[in-house]
């Protein structure tokens, strides 16, 4: 049993990183339908920024997050208005699959050309310090990152509910030309929504890196979770993709301990199976209707 | 209208003669140079092993060329990048056997490209001296022609750690160990190999699993290590698990008595920077050379590559050592048999040993090298060869120390 809640207690901070890497997907699927694959190459590349401002400036890790994420909300903004705001109607989706693909593979490449390939990670003075609470030990940068994420996460949430950006952004998720009718600027939407999607990239990746070692490569692994997360969740379900993440978190974790670690990823999908046999739209989604 | 006749004439005559010595001068420039030809991993994945390869073959080159060359002939190399395609390897090879028309052929980089580029070396008849084909699949195609340049084949690269623990009095040893291993050809076979060694020798096994590769977080794994209190634990990892691993159990607060992973904790230039300097000591990795080791040629090598490269001997990546060890093999068997016939080559190679930077080298009739890798460890804050005790540099320090926080 102790085995047991040790692997819950790592699976839900775990999952706290993901969901904040995953909720920046599934806004920008909402707003958009826009599959951003690169979202795991800018995690990685928040990763590799945060562990240069690090090893040169000194700057805390999680304290560089204050730089890092507002560097790749510009960035993004400017993906979306160069490459993604011209494609329109039906193949606007998949053209923006093979665009968001080509900026992953920009991405790692430049990353392979300035780090090399070789394995690098974040070591703050207080990365080894854990605490023993009840006989469970909780490593501080864990806890301190979920931290992190569960404050970027609540943000994100005041400024979906109680900003006029916010309500733009939310009545761009559930009907973009009503949305468009009532005067929201959609161009402007899209552009900003894709900037904090990239921005929830940008500050989990900048604790990613102190959390796991990360090569530019790392970030194929990244988007096959988060895709899992954000379809488990329901497209364009924020809170979706939270609940999703720590599902995650929590299964492999316990799997891992209690069965076998080889069959820890697969337990995941087992999971996402089993809920989309039941719920096609994921635990969160709504089902779109075909007039 | 005569005189422009005559002047086309004299410009035949002067064209053909200028490039029938330039036919000429390129003979002789051939007959005094032998050619070797490599494919590396220039770009792709295996970019970074790729380039240090290049520098351990480019070293080798330049060495023997300011000592007169090989048979007082100049080296020149021929390097193709494979982009780490196994395919684009085997083409290369086949280019620079058929079109390049190189006198001899090194090895790429990986099991991967190995076993395909080996074969057709073995169709043309050419030997095939290689720094890091070591793997099953590299040795199951049974080539007469295949040399890997390392004192033992990958699968019994961590055999060496198995002696150690064997070799302690029984108050000493371990009497549990667990395994985990990454899901990969090369982890986990090389701990079943030391598990099954352990086993029979009266340590019992409390956990042995393995996991996939896309399992970055070690954290659960490692907690359940910990609750089933093994002794030892002997990992079969690459390198970013063994980090992950090392810092779960720092934060875990998990402190095995002996600690062993197969790579990772074995490359000087990177394993303290991934899990603090302060951290490294007793633990315990495996390796085929080691800067300062007592081999024929290494203080030359040692000397030359951070001459021309730069850094430190600590920094210099293995792989290097490597190709340059493959060069060591060729000069000596050319310089013995006074002949370039790759024919000659081959059987003369299958008998004795050789000299290198990772010691004498001896292979059985499909190049599996016949002696041990050395058994490293991080005593203080430096990595030393520890077991065999004639290689030695330091005595082994047993139990490992404490975690620093």
């Amino acid at each position: 049993m102790h085995n047991v809640i040790q692997a819950t207690i790592l699976g839900l901070l775990t999952g706290g990183v993901y969901a904040l890497m995953a909720s920046g997907l599934t806004l920008v699927f909402g707003i958009m339908r826009v599959i951003n694959v690169a979202q795991g190459a800018l995690v990685i590349l928040a990763a590799f920024l945060s562990y240069t401002l690090f090893g040169r400036f000194h700057l805390d890790p999680f304290l560089s997050i204050l730089v890092v994420t507002p560097a790749i909300f510009v960035l993004g903004m400017a993906v979306q208005v160069v490459f993604i705001r011209s494609l329109r109607g039906a193949e606007g989706s998949e053209l923006s699959l093979l665009i968001t693909w080509a900026l992953a593979l920009g991405i790692e490449g430049v990353l392979s050309a300035i780090y090399t390939t070789t394995y690098h990670a974040t070591l703050p003075s207080y990365a080894d310090t854990s605490w023993d609470v009840l006989g469970y030990r909780l490593s501080m940068v864990r806890v301190l990152a979920f931290a992190a994420s569960a404050a970027i996460l609540l943000l994100l949430s005041v400024l979906l509910t109680k900003s006029r950006l916010g309500r733009s952004i939310r009545a761009t998720v559930q009907n973009p030309t009503s949305a468009r009718l009532l005067g929201v600027n959609s161009d402007r939407v899209s552009a900003i929504g894709f900037g904090i999607g990239a921005s929830t990239a940008a500050a989990a990746g900048a604790v990613y890196g102190v959390l796991y070692p990360f090569n530019p490569g790392s970030h194929y692994d990244l988007i096959s979770r988060l895709l899992s997360i954000v379809v488990l969740g329901g497209l364009g379900s924020v809170g979706g993709a939270v609940v999703a993440a720590m599902i995650m978190g929590v299964v492999q974790s316990i799997v891992a301990v209690e069965i076998s670690p080889i069959w820890s990823a697969f337990s995941f999908f087992v999971v996402l199976l089993a809920v989309l046999l039941v719920r096609p739209q994921g635990l969160f989604g709504v089902r779109e209707r075909i007039v | 209208m005569k005189l422009a006749r005559i002047a086309l004439a004299i410009g035949l005559v002067a064209a053909l003669s200028t490039a029938a010595a330039s036919s000429a001068a390129k003979r002789s420039q051939a007959a005094s140079t032998l050619k070797i030809g490599v494919s590396l991993s220039l770009s792709g994945d295996f970019s970074d092993s790729g380039k240090a390869a290049k520098r351990g073959y480019e070293l080798w080159r330049d060495v023997i060329n300011a000592h007169g060359g090989l048979l007082g002939k100049k080296v020149q190399l021929t390097i193709l990048d494979d982009t780490s395609s196994p395919t684009q390897a085997a083409t290369n090879y086949q280019n620079l056997i058929t079109h390049n028309k190189v006198n001899f052929v090194f090895g790429p980089f990986s099991t991967l490209l190995t076993a395909p580029s080996a074969t057709v070396a073995a169709r043309y008849g050419y030997a095939f001296i290689e720094p890091a084909g070591g793997g099953p699949k590299v040795f199951a195609l049974k080539l007469h022609n295949v040399f890997f340049a390392q004192p033992a084949p990958v699968l019994n690269s961590a055999d060496i750690f198995a002696h150690y623990i064997l070799s302690l009095p029984n108050a000493k040893r371990p009497k549990t160990a667990a395994y985990p291993s990454l899901d990969d050809p090369f982890a986990s076979p090389i701990v079943d190999r030391v598990r099954q060694l352990l086993e029979a020798g009266g340590i019992n096994t409390v956990y042995h699993d393995i996991y996939p590769a896309e399992n970055v977080d070690m954290t659960p794994i490692v907690a359940k290590i910990q609750s089933a209190k093994p002794d030892a634990v002997i990992g079969g990892t690459q390198s970013n698990d063994a980090y992950a691993q090392i810092k779960a159990m720092i934060q875990l607060k998990f402190n095995p008595k002996f600690l062993f992973y197969t790579n990772g904790p074995n490359n000087p230039a990177e394993f303290p920077s991934k899990v603090g300097l302060a951290n490294v000591k007793g633990i315990f990795s495996t390796g085929s050379w080691f800067p300062q080791q007592h081999s024929p040629g290494n203080k030359t090598f040692v000397k030359a590559f951070t001459k021309k490269y730069g850094g430190t001997a600590a920094q210099i990546d293995p792989t290097s050592a490597e190709a340059y060890a493959c060069g060591q093999i060729l000069q000596a068997v050319v310089t013995k048999l006074h002949s370039i016939s790759n024919a000659k080559i081959i059987a003369a190679l299958h008998k004795g040993s050789w000299p290198s930077v990772q010691g004498r080298l001896r292979w059985n009739s499909i190049g599996e090298p016949q002696g041990q890798d050395l058994l490293l460890e991080w005593v203080g804050t430096k990595l030393y060869p520890v077991y065999p005790p004639k290689i030695a540099l330091h005595k082994p320090t047993t139990p490992k120390p404490p975690w620093s926080s």
